[in-house]
């Protein structure tokens, strides 16, 4: 009856001990993870490296936002909202607040914004008894340590740009972009002056009108100016659009 | 009225009393025995307090009712340690399965020796649930008895000449006969619980201890011929006083510890309890502690498997050299570990064997072997090698 068993394996007779070559592999890793420590990690007790860059709930420098609003536009999830509050010197500003329990980490606001205000932080553990507590006002949102990786930076290069023989990355879309005027859709109103966050935008008198009013047209700073958009969202007849400046 | 040390006779020798239930020295029959002599002391001094000079405190202390107590913490203290090192075994295997699996293994308090304890304290806490359809006294006996007999055999293993329970010249064979005697009753089980799960899982069981109940007696019965007893006792001096019996019966050891892995259905043999396809085989409608100690038992008996192949390849209690040494017990329990961890890692290596093949593995191969093994040791003795 053994024979017939093992007329199964004719040529190698070593095939009938297969049960052995699992058996040594095992071993062999047992043997290994007595030296080396097993790969799990007791997440309570001991935590992973978190690479400078990490994308945790987002971060705030108050004093550094302008509140231009471009982190609200940028959120995919619509967690970020702006709210009036006081800064330091009793005054009312415009500043971000974020639903971290709607937040999905993805840190496009400290991506997208123009002064490095928003960041990323490594901090992930964001439970909470209620969802009140998920609401993340500016001042809480500050983050002790911050550092430069945490400005996550948009970084691209045009392809025009390597055309011209300039590869280097340019470090922010927004020296790209500037608002233009088109000038006979403007009608003067000053809204866009009023919207922008930095003050970039000053009315010049362009002459008289038929009836001898001054006419006022926006004359931007590009110096100052950080492509918010507010004054294009804004303008009431569409008068400033978004063009790229090489 | 006297003093408490009066009443303590603390040292005594136990072999002196006349009612001595042994033939031999009994090492945790003396630890009882002192023992009961500080408790039954105290008792007796305290009632003798209260009611000077009268009989009962002389009666506790009379040879024959301490021989008696002193028996009841000698049983106690036997259950003791071999459920504690039912543990060890319970946590070694935990601990070495997570390393070949590359995890971490159990981590609560010990190096994750007390997460048995908790997992036994979680089981004790459960509803005791009995499904309606049941055939309920044998649902209940069935699983008492199995796991009374696992705890039976387990405390029939000696850990040495000095720490046994009965020391006769079957030794061996009684306790072979209570190992193979469980799957009877997981058979009556899984009719019992009215589950064609259970059902499939116990028919597995007795199909599983019939066909490897038979090499293992062949090749028990071999190992008797080589040391020419079946006294446990016996078969440990006999390899202590000519070479381990692994040397001479290699092929026999192997198929011995096959068959022991199989009766005590473990991975790759778990046939019976196929968590993977039949829930939990014959364990499906036992919730609660009944599961709990069901686990225990299967455990006991992986634990008497090693210590078996311990007995009759390994030498025992004795060392190369060396033979008895100071503390034999120790040395017993971890050759069964060291035995254990070989099984551990068959565990993790391999998958479960289906049931045709197991059973040509058990009739066409091991069978063969144990007796090919019998051929090769009755060759060496009639040549006069051993």
């Amino acid at each position: 009856m053994a024979i017939r068993y093992l007329d199964k394996y004719p040529k190698n007779l070593a095939k009938s001990l297969w049960v052995m070559k699992p058996t040594i592999v095992v071993l062999k890793l047992f043997i290994k993870n007595i030296f080396h420590r097993p790969v799990t990690v007791l997440y309570p007790y001991e935590k992973e490296w978190i690479p400078d860059n990490y994308r945790g709930r987002p971060g705030l420098r108050f004093d550094k936002c302008v509140g231009c609003g471009m982190c609200v536009r940028a959120c995919p999830t619509a967690c970020i909202k702006l709210i009036e509050v006081e800064d330091d010197n009793g005054k009312a500003v415009m500043r971000p607040q974020v639903n971290v329990g709607r937040c999905a980490m993805c840190g496009y606001c400290a991506e997208y914004c123009p002064v490095d205000a928003m960041t990323v932080t490594p901090e992930y553990e964001l439970a909470e008894y209620s969802r009140y507590d998920l609401l993340y006002g500016p001042r809480r949102l500050h983050y002790e340590g911050t550092t430069e990786g945490m400005e996550v930076k948009c970084e691209v290069t045009l392809p025009s740009d390597i055309a011209n023989g300039n590869p280097e990355r340019r470090v922010s879309l927004f020296d790209l972009d500037r608002p233009e005027l088109i000038d006979k859709k403007c009608i003067g109103c000053k809204k866009c002056a009023k919207v922008c966050p930095v003050n970039a935008i000053e009315m010049v008198e362009k002459g008289v009108n038929d009836k001898g009013r001054p006419i006022l047209r926006p004359v931007i700073d590009n110096v100052k100016c950080i492509s918010c958009r507010n004054c294009v969202i804004d303008c009431p007849k569409d008068a400033l659009e978004i063009k790229e400046v090489l | 009225m006297g003093e408490l040390l009066d009443w303590i006779n603390f040292g005594s020798d136990p072999m002196a009393n006349a009612y001595y239930p042994f033939d031999s020295y009994n090492l945790p029959f003396d630890i009882g025995y002192q023992l009961w002599e500080i408790l039954g002391g105290t008792i007796a001094w305290l009632i003798d307090l209260i009611f000077p000079g009268n009989s009962v405190s002389t009666w506790l202390m009379c040879d024959a009712v301490s021989t008696l107590l002193a028996l009841v913490v000698f049983m106690l203290l036997i259950f003791l340690v071999a459920f504690v090192s039912t543990l060890i075994v319970l946590w070694e295997e935990r601990k070495c399965l997570g390393r070949m699996m590359d995890r971490r293994g159990t981590m609560v308090g010990m190096k994750g020796f007390l997460q048995c304890v908790a997992d036994g304290l979680k089981t004790f806490q459960k509803e005791n649930v009995v499904p309606a359809k049941v055939d309920k006294m044998t649902y209940m006996w069935t699983v008492s008895l199995v796991i009374g007999v696992s705890v039976l055999v387990l405390c029939m293993v000696p850990l040495s000449s000095r720490w046994f329970v009965v020391d006769y010249d079957t030794g061996l064979l009684i306790i072979m006969a209570f190992f193979a005697l469980a799957p009877f009753f997981i058979l009556v089980s899984g009719w019992a619980q009215n589950n064609k799960y259970s059902l499939i899982g116990g028919m597995r069981a007795a199909e599983l201890m019939i066909s490897y109940e038979v090499p293992m007696l062949i090749l028990i019965c071999t190992t008797a011929l080589m040391a020419g007893s079946f006294n446990i006792n016996d078969i440990v001096y006999a390899q202590a006083d000519s070479v381990w019996y692994i040397v001479p019966q290699i092929l026999g050891a192997i198929t011995f510890f096959t068959c022991a892995v199989a009766e005590a259905e473990r991975v790759p043999f778990d046939i019976a309890e196929a968590e993977a396809e039949l829930v939990e085989g014959w364990q499906t409608e036992y919730a609660g502690m009944k599961w709990g100690l069901v686990m225990l038992a299967d455990y006991m008996r992986g634990s008497v498997s090693c210590s078996m192949f311990v007995i009759l390849y390994l030498g025992g209690w004795t060392l190369p050299f060396i033979g008895d040494g100071p503390i034999p017990e120790i040395v017993f329990l971890l050759k069964a570990y060291v035995v254990f961890f070989f099984m551990s890692l068959i565990r993790a290596a391999t998958g479960r064997v289906r049931t045709d093949q197991i059973l040509n593995l058990g009739w066409k191969v091991f069978m063969p072997l144990s007796v090919f093994n019998l051929v090769i040791v009755l060759l060496l003795m009639t040549g006069g090698v051993i």
